[in-house]
């Protein structure tokens, strides 16, 4: 069997999964969505410091960014808890299916449900916000991948400190939302500030300015090096511990 | 590719497992031939579940050599897992796809699968094949995960417990469905706690208690089974003692309430007196049952009369029960507690 082809296949039947269940897609797609259309009319125009992005131009950017983890990190814990649990990984384990197709067809489905909302979101930020086109569309994209294996990596490795599918939803947000929070993803952070030295240990915050910084005008390529180092550290790392500490049976056997 | 194991589907030879100092496995020999269904049976915690698992690859052993179609099972080589269908005790499958979504998604990790509409029909799920996993019901969603272990046709399929949960006619149709593999030529290892199905079902059965196997053989042979004492069990007709009964001497027989109970190697004499007297009385010997030890009695006596006083008394119980006239069914006594079982069914 071609694993490229069965990779694709499994891509297909994740999609057609993913879209049969609502609540992994209200957190991905909903929530940015509903968010950026609340805040980003009552943001005013006035410029997010040391940017050249408006409040509800930044609040795009920042609703990407909350989607692209709900989708990655959030998603990806989610799916692999429960079928973990349920025993679906460990039957899997026992069909001639490769480890890099199945988790390629995971994956692949994360990379569509991303890339769908990019065009949601920032097709909203252009038509209601006067988001500008991205300056640096490369760098766009460069900084998006970078983000997806970042957070999908993530999404993987606290699936290790998942006990069990019930405590999965407290384990994997009881993570997400406090670095979500003082990361500026609800609101920009100014630099220096306590709050930002401490988002500035994680990702998040990281892939917020990557972005900003890629969407705006500027000279130079657009990406941010520094930004998308400490990502890569962050899943470098957590790629090592899932390798190293990955389950495939339920643990309470 | 190594010669496939021969006329040997699976060949294990001292197998240990240990689980810190837990022994969960500890040295275990026997061999399943092509074609045939393998019983392992065992109390919970006896090593069965480690020992299937080591021969599916989910495990690795300490010591011991194994070959499953003449491959160790513990590299996983996907050689091995395109020939071997594993049906687990938990059901795994997506419950957001469709039940033909589902067996088609499996179809395609396989070579030369079997169609998919094939499978869907052989456990029963044509009406269902549009529905979701998750709108099946408990048994349904096992005969879904009975048809994704068989959607690659392979040669080897394990199944752990395949009909916990069924009600009688859909174990009926389970067992069908697993009669029809064996005459494809495929060997089943089979997990269970039903006597009435590794009866109806296997061709060898082994018996693991405390990680060790305490015995093997034909369901028929088990134990010494063939060999063991009938039990006879009648009403004492009214106004006699056990004395007047026309019983030759060396038998010692016992009343439990109202009846009469005894045992003995060889009926046949014995009964053509007692019926024949009873018959020149002109009264009925009410209740009569004459009894072999069941398959459960056996195993029973085998895997825990050492650590349950009690046990003893069970399985005179149960092999002399008043019900256990010569049945023929079964399926409708869950426990296997039927008094005359047919023979290997195929």
């Amino acid at each position: 069997m071609n694993d490229l082809l069965v990779a694709k296949e499994q891509v297909r039947y994740e999609q057609l999964a993913y879209w049969r269940n609502p609540m992994a897609a209200v957190f991905t797609f909903m929530f940015p969505i509903v968010f950026l259309i609340v805040v980003g009319t009552s943001a005013g125009s006035s410029r997010v410091p040391g940017t050249t992005l408006r409040y509800d131009q930044y609040t795009v950017v920042a609703m990407l960014v909350f989607g692209l983890i709900a989708a990655c990190y959030t998603n990806l814990a989610m799916a692999i808890s429960l079928r973990r649990d349920s025993g679906v990984l460990k039957r899997m384990r026992g069909t001639p299916i490769s480890i890099g197709s199945y988790f390629g067809g995971l994956i692949g489905s994360v990379l569509i449900n991303v890339a769908i909302l990019a065009v949601v979101v920032v097709g909203i930020g252009m038509a209601f916000y006067h988001l500008h086109f991205p300056y640096h569309p490369a760098a766009v994209l460069l900084t998006l991948l970078v983000g997806i294996v970042t957070f999908c990596a993530l999404g993987l490795a606290v699936t290790v400190i998942v006990p069990n599918a019930d405590a999965a939803p407290a384990v994997v947000n009881g993570i997400y939302f406090p670095i979500v929070f003082i990361s500026g993803v609800f609101y920009p952070l100014s630099d220096g500030s306590v709050l930002s030295r401490i988002a500035d240990w994680f990702p998040v915050r990281h892939l917020i300015l990557a972005l900003v910084r890629a969407f705006e005008g500027g000279p130079g390529s657009g990406l941010q090096a520094g930004d998308l180092g400490v990502m890569l550290i962050w899943a470098a790392a957590a790629l090592v511990f899932t390798a190293r500490r990955f389950k495939w049976d339920p643990k309470h056997k | 590719m190594a010669d496939s194991g021969g006329d040997l589907a699976i060949a294990v030879e001292g197998l240990t497992k240990s689980y810190g100092s837990f022994v969960a496995v500890g040295g275990i020999d026997f061999e399943v031939r092509r074609g045939e269904v393998m019983a392992l049976l065992g109390p919970n915690g006896a090593g069965k579940t480690t020992s299937v698992e080591i021969l599916e690859g989910y495990r690795k052993r300490d010591a011991g050599r194994v070959s499953v179609l003449g491959v160790d099972p513990e590299r996983r080589p996907r050689s091995l897992r395109v020939k071997v269908g594993i049906v687990l005790q938990e059901c795994a499958v997506d419950p957001y796809l469709t039940v033909a979504e589902a067996v088609t998604q499996r179809a395609g990790l396989y070579p030369s699968p079997r169609p998919v509409g094939e499978v869907v029909e052989l456990v029963g799920l044509e009406e269902k094949a549009r529905s979701r996993v998750k709108t099946l019901s408990g048994g349904q969603q096992r005969r879904l995960d009975l048809g994704l272990a068989l959607v690659g046709d392979p040669e080897l399929i394990f199944l752990d417990e395949p009909t916990t949960g069924f009600d009688p006619s859909a174990r009926r149709e389970a067992w069908d469905v697993v009669r029809g593999l064996c005459a494809e030529g495929r060997t089943v290892v089979l997990t269970t706690h039903y006597m009435d199905e590794a009866q109806a079902l296997a061709d060898t059965v082994v018996v693991i208690a405390a990680g060790r196997v305490v015995a093997s053989g034909s369901p028929d042979t088990l134990g010494g089974r063939d060999h063991g004492e009938t039990t006879v069990r009648f009403v004492l007709p009214a106004g006699c003692g056990i004395g007047d009964l026309p019983l030759p001497a060396g038998l010692a027989p016992v009343t439990r309430g109202e009846f009469v109970e005894f045992r003995i190697a060889e009926p046949t004499a014995v009964l053509h007196t007692l019926t024949g007297w009873a018959v020149g009385r002109g009264e009925p010997l009410e209740g009569l049952a004459v009894n072999r030890p069941t398959l459960e009695d056996v195993y029973l006596s085998l895997t825990d009369s050492q650590d349950r006083p009690d046990s003893q008394d069970r399985v005179e119980d149960r092999g002399a029960g008043p019900r256990a006239a010569p049945a023929d069914d079964p399926a409708a006594a869950g426990t296997g507690a039927a008094g005359t079982e047919p023979g290997p069914a195929r």
